[in-house]
């Protein structure tokens, strides 16, 4: 027997299989088109509304993604409880989160307030910067490692954004360029997760009672 | 069956709980130890085994008392969720642990 046996693994796999359906990948697509129609919207909405007209759009995909979960996932792929050590890391996990959200909180008022006193490329740095530290601890604790390069997308995101904006490639800061690549990658490699799950994983027919 | 008398040199093996020994079951109780509970389907899904073999190994580790099988209606439909017993949980960790000390005791 080559492959080695750990328990540790075990956990892993069986916690992977709960959402590697494709739809979270999916789920942050959607969120990031924020960054490609957004900055078109805000010439006619303003700043505000060019945000806040998304907040309808991500309840709906939300909504989406959990119908089709309960209705069309779920029934393929079970349920499972996980124990005390993966519920301890996820609360670990939201903790952590909840702090770099304050940081990014933070300094995009301190960012805001200065008035565009802060070079482009810095607030750019630092938005990329927020964004990889973000999708990299999300990674590293939900053991979800494609996380860890959509973090190196978004990540790039701005600041590519950035150098196509100032060399006069792109409008917008370059982001209708750059997260509109991201997003699309994600939604594209979500929904090809998704439909393979479904080819591969069948609704079983009834279940035998043991 | 082994006959501990037969032959003394297999006592730890002969030890080892045959119950869990089985593969598929020994990858059921895996998985088990690892989560707090599973139905019929994730389990199915994760070990490769078809309904009616899983329902065999499933009835096995029942009968031992190292799983609780609960059956429960989820709208119309029937489900079933599965949980190492604590029984199970120390029969597991025992099983580990002869199987253990079996292998390190072999000779390279």
């Amino acid at each position: 027997m080559s492959q080695k046996i750990s328990l540790k693994d075990a956990e892993r796999k069986a916690f992977r299989t709960t959402y590697n359906d494709g739809l979270v990948d999916v789920f942050l697509g959607c969120f990031f088109l924020m960054f490609v129609i957004g900055p078109y919207l805000s010439a006619s909405l303003g700043d505000f509304w060019s945000t806040a007209v998304f907040l309808p759009f991500w309840a709906l995909v939300y909504l989406a993604i959990w119908l089709i979960r309960r209705y069309v996932v779920t029934p393929r792929i079970g349920t499972v409880k996980f124990g005390q050590a993966r519920i301890a890391k996820l609360a670990k996990f939201t903790v952590v989160m909840l702090v770099l959200n304050v940081i990014a909180l933070i300094l995009g008022s301190v960012a805001a307030l200065s008035f565009g006193s802060v070079p482009g490329q810095m607030t750019s740095i630092i938005f990329g910067m927020i964004l990889l530290m973000g999708f990299s601890i999300a990674a590293y604790f939900l053991d979800f490692n494609r996380l860890y390069i959509y973090g190196l997308l978004v990540g790039l995101s701005p600041l590519v954004g950035e150098w196509l904006w100032t060399h006069r490639y792109a409008t917008h800061h370059g982001f209708p360029i750059t997260f509109g690549t991201s997003a699309g990658i994600m939604i594209l490699v979500g929904l090809s997760i998704f439909v393979r799950l479904l080819c591969n994983n069948p609704v079983p027919k009834v279940e035998i009672p043991s | 069956m082994i006959n501990p008398h037969a032959n003394p040199e297999l006592h730890p093996l002969a030890d080892i709980d045959q119950v869990i020994h089985a593969s598929a079951r020994l990858m059921v109780l895996t998985y088990l130890y690892v989560v707090e509970s599973a139905d019929y389907v994730f389990l199915m899904r994760l070990t490769g085994l078809t309904w009616g073999n899983l329902s065999t190994h499933l009835t096995k580790l029942e009968e031992a008392g190292y799983i609780a099988i609960t059956k429960e209606f989820k709208g119309k439909k029937p489900h079933t969720t599965i949980n190492l017993t604590k029984q199970g949980r120390t029969a597991f960790r025992e099983y580990k642990r002869s199987l253990q000390q079996v292998l390190d005791d072999l000779p390279d």
